[in-house]
């Protein structure tokens, strides 16, 4: 006990100089930024002010009195943790989040009282910076520290190890990705002395992280992170499948790019009422792509060829593929021409456009047809959940009962009048579709299928036991050949998004398929853990993160790969179990915790 | 179809230029495997060889003006050798120290040579895609680069240090059978370490190669595959050097085949481009039930 106030101690008092030194370091805020991310930084200490100094009328008389209140908070909190134990640990954490917040009140109002009746231009790139945020972190460490150190909390952490490790790899990668910006990109704006040189740069790497997640709080980013996130969903869940069944499938991109190819050559040669040809073209995909990955399964189930070097192989294979399908018309063969008829004329390798009655609708038409908000597709949502939750049988009742009572709340909804409403083109223009409901079933087939049924069980029984569970009564090879079916078929549905769903601008198979969103599906199962909640969660993260990278990449020059080296840095580091302790990572070892734990309790 | 003479030349020189990449990763690979690590990382580590090949000779050569300076290619070589090892370190660190999923520790590091160059490419160069071409580039002897030579020549030396040396005894050792290695007084961790090391070298040897010894730039993407096939190489090749010889150069021959064929009209370009992956489907599911792979391969050891 004494050993662990002591570290408890060391602990808080690294936290708390880190604070200061960030403090004395980086900008409290930021009130106005220039294009090119040169901004007046506001800091205690002294501020740097190019280019005319602080916005005329702006007021900075905040800044000392938080700042001297937030240095009375961080001595509070240094002393506090030897005698008042986390029940101190807790005050002094609400103590620093609520003046976070009264930082961030003070500061917006100072921004809006400029703002207000300025014949100038108004000051709209404004932010806290990372002083503020250290504030904001420190708090949020100490109520960390307070429940890690009250009574079983080691367990409670090591509990929601599926939480901590991804989070903490995120963490992790999030520092590594700033010290590479804070490298690669020279600071916007003159320094005059070491201490503002560094200012400059922490405010650089706290701009570019801004910007990343910036698609948080403006709606057309939001939308469009929920476009990046949905054929994320797909093929993160295609990975996590083969994962639960214990079978690594890189082949995401492959078996995308064969449902891309199977959903336009029937969404462009098959004519027919939208009723059956939508459908039809979606299957087409799934069903492409499913295809594709149970060859590799079939192939080791019959031949014992490693899955992952052959998913790669067929990725390959398919890009070659596909370039043959939509490159050219017309190919030598031994002397002997072969006409094709897929591309489209001209110069540009694409195929033809899909039909209308095979497109995926976008959201401004699912939601309100003809600029009116219709109650179709809520409705539908609402009373499908009820249906599947209300209903209380077995698990094809539910399902049955959900789809029956969605499609009467659809029906229904169709019939009430709709509101008026109209969106702003910057809302208009993002052309998230209906594939993101898709995937969000995908979700719950997900669930429904590896969670409640008893091929799920199986299948993870395989991934947990392969000897168990063949002992146990499943034929190994044709549960190999199933999982990279489905997960095949769930990588081959991304396609729709792109194809069908136009969500590359045209409703047609063109080069530019960003068919690598397969790859980017590894790093969504791993930080989703596997499980369908965290592979949404996980997609939507990087699809915020993909879209904040054309802001950064827009605003700072810094390349949008840099979100690419994010993903790549978060899948090592949980695959390291984030560096943190074995018990994080090891199932035995956490219930040694968990035990000793509940002992020391009583 | 006209086989003429020239047809051949030209085929049986590109076949040993195409083998060569594939043959220094494949015995890299061989080193690893043996040592107990599986390392799907080489692609991602010829990347990041090629890259930093290109951009040292460059850099220096901006650095020290114009004029031939017949060593620098050797420096770019070397700083490719470093990197791709530590890459290859990093690898090794996770799976060993921290006992991660093999594949999926190499995987992270093929995704990160995906982003990674452009990163450094767009500082450097202001685009994303290639770095600007080298005036150094390496040598050539009789038409041929020395680092096709010093392939070839590697195989007789792997297999001398592989079965002659207490080295290769220990490497084999630990890749097989860990416990028993362990017994005996072999440090298991750092026989690995080694045997991942030495594999991210020879990939960052490779990739050095196809930068500034058979192109004279860094474009992205310019590995196509290469180390992934390589791996299946050495998996036909029945992790045996001479074996290891003996696939990499029918992979290097088909790569040849399907360079020569191109703007001829017997068969499709896009089509021959995919041949190389086609036969690796072929061998991998035809021949590795013959294969046997280290026993211990993939497997973290833990005393």
């Amino acid at each position: 006990m004494r050993a662990d106030s002591r570290r408890l101690g060391l602990l808080v008092l690294l936290g708390g100089g880190l604070t200061l030194l960030l403090w004395y370091l980086a900008p409290w805020a930021v009130p106005h930024r220039l294009f090119g991310g040169e901004g007046v930084l506001l800091n205690p200490f002294g501020h740097h002010l190019p280019t005319g100094g602080l916005p005329h009328g702006y007021r900075d008389a905040w800044l000392f009195p938080c700042f001297s209140l937030a240095l009375a908070w961080l001595l509070l909190s240094l002393g506090l943790p030897w005698r008042a134990g986390p029940r101190g640990l807790y005050l002094a954490g609400a103590l620093g989040l609520g003046l976070f917040l009264l930082t961030y009140l003070l500061f917006q109002r100072s921004v809006a009282e400029v703002n207000w009746g300025a014949e100038r231009p108004l000051l709209r790139r404004y932010s806290l910076g990372l002083g503020s945020y250290a504030t904001l972190g420190y708090s949020l460490y100490l109520l960390l520290l307070a429940r890690v150190y009250s009574p079983g909390g080691l367990a409670f952490l090591v509990r929601r190890r599926e939480v901590v490790v991804p989070l903490f790899s995120l963490l992790l990668a999030s520092l590594l990705g700033g010290a590479m910006v804070a490298v690669l990109k020279e600071s916007p704006g003159t320094a005059g002395s070491l201490r503002e040189a560094l200012m400059l740069k922490l405010d650089l790497v706290t701009y570019a992280y801004q910007l990343l997640y910036s698609p948080l709080v403006n709606p057309s980013g939001f939308l469009q992170s929920l476009l990046l996130a949905t054929p994320l969903i797909f093929t993160g869940l295609s990975v996590a499948l083969g994962f639960r069944g214990g079978l690594f499938n890189i082949g995401a991109p492959g078996q995308l790019i064969l449902g891309a190819i199977a959903a336009m050559l029937v969404g462009v040669y098959l004519p027919g009422p939208r009723a059956l040809v939508l459908p039809l073209a979606v299957l087409a995909a799934a069903l492409a792509g499913g295809l594709w990955g149970a060859l590799v399964g079939w192939l080791k189930a019959r031949f014992g060829a490693h899955e992952v070097i052959n998913t790669i192989m067929f990725n390959y294979i398919a890009a070659s593929l596909f370039l043959f399908l939509i490159s050219a018309n017309e190919y030598k063969f031994l002397g002997h021409t072969l006409y094709l008829p897929f591309k489209y004329p001209g110069y540009e390798a694409r195929s033809y456009e899909v039909r209308p009655e095979a497109r995926i609708p976008l959201w401004t038409d699912l939601l309100a047809p003809g600029g009116e908000l219709s109650f179709a597709l809520p409705l539908a949502l609402l009373l499908g959940l009820l249906g599947y939750l209300l209903v209380r049988r077995s698990l094809g009742h539910r399902v049955l009962a959900a789809f029956l009572l969605g499609t009467a709340g659809y029906a229904v909804g169709g019939l009430l009048p709709g509101i008026p409403v109209s969106f702003g083109p910057d809302l208009t223009s993002v052309r998230l579709n209906g594939a993101f409901l898709l995937a969000v079933l995908a979700l719950f087939f997900f669930h429904l299928y590896v969670f409640r049924t008893v091929g799920g069980y199986e299948l993870r029984a395989m991934g947990l036991a392969p000897k168990a569970a063949e002992y146990g009564g499943v034929p190994p090879g044709k549960k190999a050949v199933l999982i990279l079916f489905l997960s095949g078929a769930l990588a081959g549905l991304a396609a729709t998004h792109y194809v069908l769903g136009g969500g590359i601008d045209e409703y047609r198979l063109k080069q530019s398929l960003p068919y690598s969103v397969g790859f980017d599906g590894i790093a969504v199962a791993l930080m989703g853990q596997n499980t369908p909640l965290g592979v949404g969660l996980a997609a939507w993260l990087f699809g915020i993160l993909l879209t904040g990278g054309l802001q950064v990449n827009l605003q700072l020059g810094i390349s949008r790969e840099l979100v690419a080296v994010l993903q790549a840095l978060v899948v090592l580091f949980i695959a390291a179990g984030g560096f943190l302790p074995r018990y994080f990572t090891d199932p035995l070892r956490a219930a040694e915790v968990e035990l000793r734990e509940e002992a020391a309790r009583g | 179809m006209n086989l003429d003479a020239a047809f051949l030349t030209a085929l049986l020189l590109s076949t040993l230029r195409q083998t060569t990449p594939l043959l220094l990763t494949a015995l890299g690979g061989m080193f690893s495997e043996r040592s107990g690590v599986t390392n799907i990382a080489l692609e991602g580590i010829l990347l990041f060889g090629a890259l930093t090949a290109a951009v040292v000779v460059e850099r220096l050569e901006a650095a020290l003006g114009p004029g031939p300076h017949p060593w620098l290619p050797w420096v770019g070589v070397l700083a490719a050798m470093g990197v791709g090892g530590l890459v290859a370190f990093v690898h090794a660190l996770v799976s060993i120290r921290y006992r991660a999923d093999q594949i999926i520790s190499a995987t992270a590091l093929n995704l990160l040579a995906l982003g990674a160059p452009s990163l450094v490419l767009t500082y450097f160069y202001g685009n994303a895609t290639s770095s600007k071409e080298v005036a150094n580039r390496l040598p050539l002897l009789l038409g041929l680069s020395p680092l096709v030579y010093l392939a070839f020549l590697l195989v007789p030396v792997a297999w001398w240090v592989l079965f002659k040396t207490p080295f290769g005894l220990r490497l084999r050792a630990v890749g097989e059978h860990p416990e028993a290695a362990d017994t005996l007084g072999v440090n298991v961790h750092r026989m690995r370490y080694v045997g991942v090391v030495l594999s991210g070298v020879l990939a960052g040897l490779a990739g050095a190669y196809l930068s500034i010894g058979f192109l004279n730039q860094f474009v992205r993407g310019m590995s196509a595959g290469m180390g992934f096939i390589a791996l299946a190489a050495m998996i036909f090749g029945n992790w045996h050097p001479l074996g290891i010889l003996l696939s990499t150069l029918l992979f290097g021959f088909a790569s040849a085949l399907a360079i020569q064929l191109q703007g001829t009209e017997i068969l499709p370009a896009v089509l021959v481009q995919a041949f190389p992956y086609v036969v690796t489907v072929l061998v991998l599911a035809g021949f590795i039930g013959r294969s046997r792979p280290p026993g211990a391969v993939g497997k973290p050891y833990e005393k």
